[in-house]
């Protein structure tokens, strides 16, 4: 399980001084060149369409320019976008598609649905415009690992704040890894917990995840439970420790570890999306 | 130990019994006595409290024979029988000469005691010129600090540490603002052997590194090797740092103390029996926990308080020593410290401590009047702990590496053209390596990771000191090292290689050659030191790591009171042991997998120290001109070479203390380091990512490793020190300005962004780098007292 509370205690008596002596100030720095990647999110759920949002990455100062432009400049258009399964190879075509909520863009939509058969292998295969090279990624379907129960627990004696707890059974037989995210009131609402976790060091069949004394009565809690692949833990982790090694001066960031590749450099994640969400009210 | 070893080091101790036979053969020409010649030895002391003196000179008036005094104090040399008398003197920095006339003839020991100066500052006529020593030595790269200059300098809240004092020398680089991280000629900051009273401290720190675990009141003196290692020293590639624990005062009952913005300190000494045996206890603590405990008393009520964590940290350093006869004498030495770091409330039981724990026993006999041993038995310990109870579940997380350490020293000197020092050591190593155990009460959910090793240190050493002619002296010396760890089993061959050529009585030339082995390695994710940092023994996959260091210098005396020493140097560092791109630490069985291994290099044309020793005004100017680097990682940077994070182009320092007159003394230190390096993003992307994760604006994309350059380091502190007495006791108020032009130097750079919000999250409309400074102007006063 990795273990997220020590990165929160290092900075702690770091951030306490600095905060107490306000020594924060803006300052101009020259970073090293950088040379724009394609950037793809393709996540696979079963049920929903093949869907793929294809963007660009730039240089750390690059202005952003929240103009007319904007989607022109960060959206990687007119690439040939294929992903083949089962000896079968859908085509994404260059067209826009949404999930309302929470909203979730994407440039690039299949008209097949994705198949929830567990198993099969998925290949996706890039080609960039003006020669802009080749993306290429494979990932398999995982099954689902359901939530076995979700239990609310009250902090004695007030009984006024309580916890949830969120079981679900593990197969011993094979290495798995999840990720968990917990909002509260809605799925647009910031997590309270967002974290991946693996099974390699859990001794029982039973995983449990679990909130602090931090709910009330009347609460709405959606617990969303991903079964991912190795890759997919991979990635996340090095997003999170990319963006923590920016703000924490004891951490070490990471590269982004991606899951796609090819001539075009590219960064990213293909993946199935396999996950199982509960929405529970709290009550006594 | 486990039984399995007893089969398994049958093998490497023949390798080693082979080799240690030889090095008898190789010393057997010292072992034969000189005839016609008188001895003089004996143990030179502080004839105020009994402190042995470490390195203090012995010198035959008019006949340019002496030595000097080795770190037990020991003494011994030889001198022509048939003259009718010879007069000694013996004499040490800060304390009056001592005048003995003998007859020599036969053996003649004598424990002679230095009266320590008045502290009246008096024009100085020349007693001690431990600066002629230095340059004389063939001893090179070697900086001593004694506490009572470390007391004196400024320092941060106030709180005198020798490791910060040590970092103002040249060649030693912090790492980073305010903490106690030392890198020595491009090393790590594991690979320096901090040894106190023998015993290895594998974690010097306190509060994640901004203080070190040596209170000032404990130490006698702290002594640093940067290169040219003698051969009784091995395990660590960069630095020695051997600290001596005071041994108590066996004249009379005193004590010491203070009472600063951060911590207070008490030492209690005396005799056991008068000149015969002593005890000190010398004791620690921080309180800011008082003061957070009751702010959170006053505000339980408040329900939109926050509890503030406890934090504390305390050291207890003890020792014992019993002269046993005129040629025996037993030591006992002990350190414990914490830091905790703790929380609760109703619902939450956290609790973070760490901290090391040594013990010493020493024995020293004199065999004869050429002859001295010191047998030592050691025993360290570090271990952090992390625990936290959340009604109905429980998470425990630690580490620990445990020492015990058997060695025998011999100091030979068969006459004054040769000082022969040879022995050996056997070390158990054992340690738990992040052991993780988490799960629910009722037993339904459990986590559990770790791993145990054990291992098994050797080392054989012998090193001779020859004074060729009188302006030529080489110290030469081999040590043969071994690592078992079974399967696994490493040997290494270390020589040793120092020379001294006097070009005249003030200009001096040496050069010097070293190799060192490290078996175990500290894992730290970050360039920073951190408690949960994690000590890791060679294995069959990690093999031990090497350094090559050649070294060439010269010291010129200049007025007998300023000695300015040139070196330049250059090492070459072998299975250099790193962490890939985002590895695991904890919950982990297989940390190999998560490891990868490459080389490094380091070198100075120009490491440049002028120093004054005695006077009014004492101090130092050290300036280093160095060169880092790291690389031939498969799994790091592409394998390219990088600068590590303490990779400073420029480090100047300079050290004043201002004795102005009975009462009152001005310190001061200006420190310039170029920046520091620091890893920082080249790009960024947009992370739409699946429901319920928010979208990411701004996703650093790192590339090649440290390539920017913080700005410059500057920083002057300030101190004044007044002194009074009363009665009984001797104080003194210490007043200290740390960064006293209150400038703000970097600590770390982050980027931010402005944004607005959209429909999809938020969306960055301005980035721009946050720089963070740690410390302002920090004024501060400690009272210090003597009784």
């Amino acid at each position: 399980m990795k273990i997220r509370i020590l990165k929160n205690i290092f900075p702690f008596a770091v951030l306490l001084l600095i905060a107490a002596c306000n020594l924060s100030k803006e300052v101009e720095i020259e970073l090293p060149d950088y040379e724009s990647q394609p950037v793809v999110e393709c996540y696979l759920e079963p049920g929903k369409p093949f869907r793929l949002l294809l963007t660009r990455s730039f240089g750390f100062f690059d202005p952003f320019g929240l103009d007319s432009n904007f989607f022109q400049n960060v959206l990687i258009q007119g690439a040939v976008v294929t992903i083949s399964y089962n000896s079968q190879t859908d085509t994404l075509y260059n067209t826009f598609s949404f999930d309302p909520s929470p909203l979730k863009l994407f440039n690039y939509t299949g008209q097949n649905i994705v198949p929830a058969t567990v198993g099969v292998e998925y290949t996706l295969n890039i080609v960039l415009p003006d020669n802009g090279g080749t993306i290429t990624g494979r990932t398999p379907m995982l099954p689902l690992v359901p939530i076995d129960s979700n239990v609310v627990e009250f902090l004695p004696p007030a009984d006024t704040i309580a916890r949830i707890l969120t079981y679900v059974t593990d197969d011993p037989n094979s290495e798995n890894y999840y990720r968990r995210i917990i909002n509260y009131y809605s799925l647009d609402s910031v997590p309270e917990q967002d974290f991946i976790a693996s099974d390699r060091f859990l001794t029982t069949p039973v995983l449990a995840f679990g909130t602090g004394y931090t709910l009330g009565e009347g609460d709405t809690v959606y617990n969303t439970v991903c079964h991912i692949t190795r890759d997919y833990y991979n990635f996340i982790e090095s997003v999170q420790l990319a963006i923590f090694g920016n703000i924490n001066p004891f951490a070490q960031p990471s590269p982004i570890k991606s899951n796609v590749t090819g001539t075009a450099n590219p960064l990213g994640i293909f993946t199935c999306l396999v996950y199982d969400r509960d929405t529970t009210v709290i009550v006594k | 130990m486990k039984h399995f070893l007893l089969p398994a080091v049958a093998r490497p101790l023949r390798h080693l019994t082979r080799l240690a036979g030889s090095f008898i053969l190789l010393l057997s020409p010292f072992f034969l006595f000189s005839q016609n010649t008188a001895t003089v030895n004996g143990t030179l002391r502080d004839a105020q409290n009994g402190e042995t003196l470490i390195g203090a000179t012995v010198e035959a008036i008019g006949l340019g024979k002496g030595n000097v005094s080795n770190e037990y104090g020991f003494f011994s040399f030889s001198l022509p029988e048939g003259q009718d008398s010879v007069t000694l003197r013996f004499s040490y920095i800060g304390y009056e000469s001592a005048f003995r006339k003998i007859k020599p003839v036969g053996t003649i020991r004598l424990n002679v005691s230095l009266r320590p100066e008045s502290a009246v500052i008096e024009e100085v006529v020349i007693k001690a010129n431990a600066l002629e020593e230095k340059m004389k030595s063939t001893e090179m790269s070697v900086t001593t600090i004694g506490t009572r200059e470390a007391k004196a300098l400024p320092a941060l809240l106030g709180e005198v540490d020798l490791i910060k004092i040590l970092q103002l020398k040249p060649g030693i680089t912090a790492g980073s603002e305010g903490t106690t991280g030392i890198f020595v000629r491009g090393g790590g900051a594991d690979q320096n052997l901090i040894v106190l009273d023998e015993a290895i401290v594998y974690n010097p720190n306190h509060l994640f590194g901004f203080f070190s675990t040596f209170n000032s009141d404990a130490v006698k003196d702290l002594k640093a090797y940067k290169g040219g290692f003698p051969a009784q020293y091995g395990g660590r590639l960069s630095s020695v740092i051997d600290v001596r624990m005071k041994e108590g005062n066996n004249q009379k009952f005193s004590g010491a103390g203070g009472l600063g913005l951060i911590s207070s300190r008490l030492t209690l000494e005396g005799p056991i029996q008068r000149d015969k045996s002593s005890f000190i206890v010398s004791g620690r603590r921080t309180y800011a926990d008082i003061i957070t405990r009751a702010v959170n008393k006053a505000n339980e009520d408040n329900p939109d308080f926050n509890q503030i964590p406890d934090y504390y940290f305390y050291d207890l350093n003890t020792k014992v020593n019993f002269t046993l006869s005129e040629k025996d004498r037993l030591f006992l030495s002990g350190y414990f410290g914490r830091d905790v770091f703790k929380f609760k409330d109703a619902s939450f039981n956290f609790l973070f401590d760490w901290g090391n724990t040594t013990g010493t026993a020493r024995w020293n006999h004199v065999f004869g009047p050429r002859l001295f041993s010191n047998t030592t038995f050691t025993f360290s310990d570090y271990r952090y702990r992390i625990r936290n109870i959340l009604q109905g579940f429980s998470f425990r997380l630690g580490s620990n590496v445990k020492d015990a350490n058997t060695k025998v020293d011999f100091y030979y000197q068969p006459n004054n053209q040769h000082t022969v020092r040879f022995g050996a050591n056997v070390t158990y190593h054992d340690f738990i390596v992040a052991r993780l155990k988490a799960g629910s009460d009722d037993g339904q959910v459990n986590f559990e990771s770790g791993q145990n090793f054990d291992g098994l240190e050797y080392g054989l050493y012998a090193n001779d000191e020859w004074a060729v002619t009188d302006r030529l002296k080489l110290s030469y010396g081999l040590r043969v090292s071994a690592w078992q760890n079974n399967p696994a089993f490493y040997a290494n061959l270390e020589p040793r290689l120092a020379a001294n050529f006097a070009v005249t009585d003030r200009w001096a030339v040496k050069g010097s050659y070293s190799r060192m082995s490290q078996y175990v390695h500290l894992l730290a994710s970050s360039g920073l030191s951190l408690p949960t940092d994690i000590w890791y023994p060679s294995t069959r996959g990690i093999k031990p790591e090497l350094s090559d260091q050649i070294a060439i210098g010269t010291s010129y005396l200049l007025n007998d009171n300023l000695l300015i020493t040139w070196e330049a140097w250059y090492k070459w560092l072998r299975n250099q042991v790193d962490f890939i791109d985002g590895a695991e630490l904890f919950g982990n069985n297989d940390l190999e997998n998560e490891l990868t291994v490459g080389r490094g290099f380091a070198y100075s044309p120009l490491e440049l120290e002028i120093e004054k020793k005695e006077g009014r005004l004492t101090g130092w100017i050290g300036y280093t001109l160095a060169w880092v680097r790291r690389g031939r990682f498969p799994d790091i940077n592409n394998g390219n070479f990088f600068p590590p994070r303490f990779d400073t182009r420029h480090n100047l320092s300079i050290v004043g203390l201002w004795a102005i007159n009975k009462r009152w003394q001005i310190t001061a230190t200006w420190v310039y380091t170029s920046g520091y390096t620091a890893w920082l993003p080249s790009g960024r992307f947009t992370f739409q990512d699946i429901p319920g994760a928010p979208l990411q604006p701004l996703v650093p994309v790192y590339g090649d490793r440290n390539t920017y350059r913080y700005p410059a380091y500057m920083r002057a502190d300030l101190g004044v020190v007044w002194k009074w007495w009363t009665r009984r006791m001797e104080n003194d108020l210490t007043l200290s300005f740390y960064n006293a032009t209150d400038r703000r130097n970097p600590y770390f750079i982050f980027i931010d962004f402005e944004s607005v919000t959209t429909p999809i999250g938020d969306a960055p409309t301005r980035i721009f780098a946050n720089q963070v400074s740690l410390f302002p102007i920090l004024p501060s006063l400690t009272w210090n007292f003597k009784f």
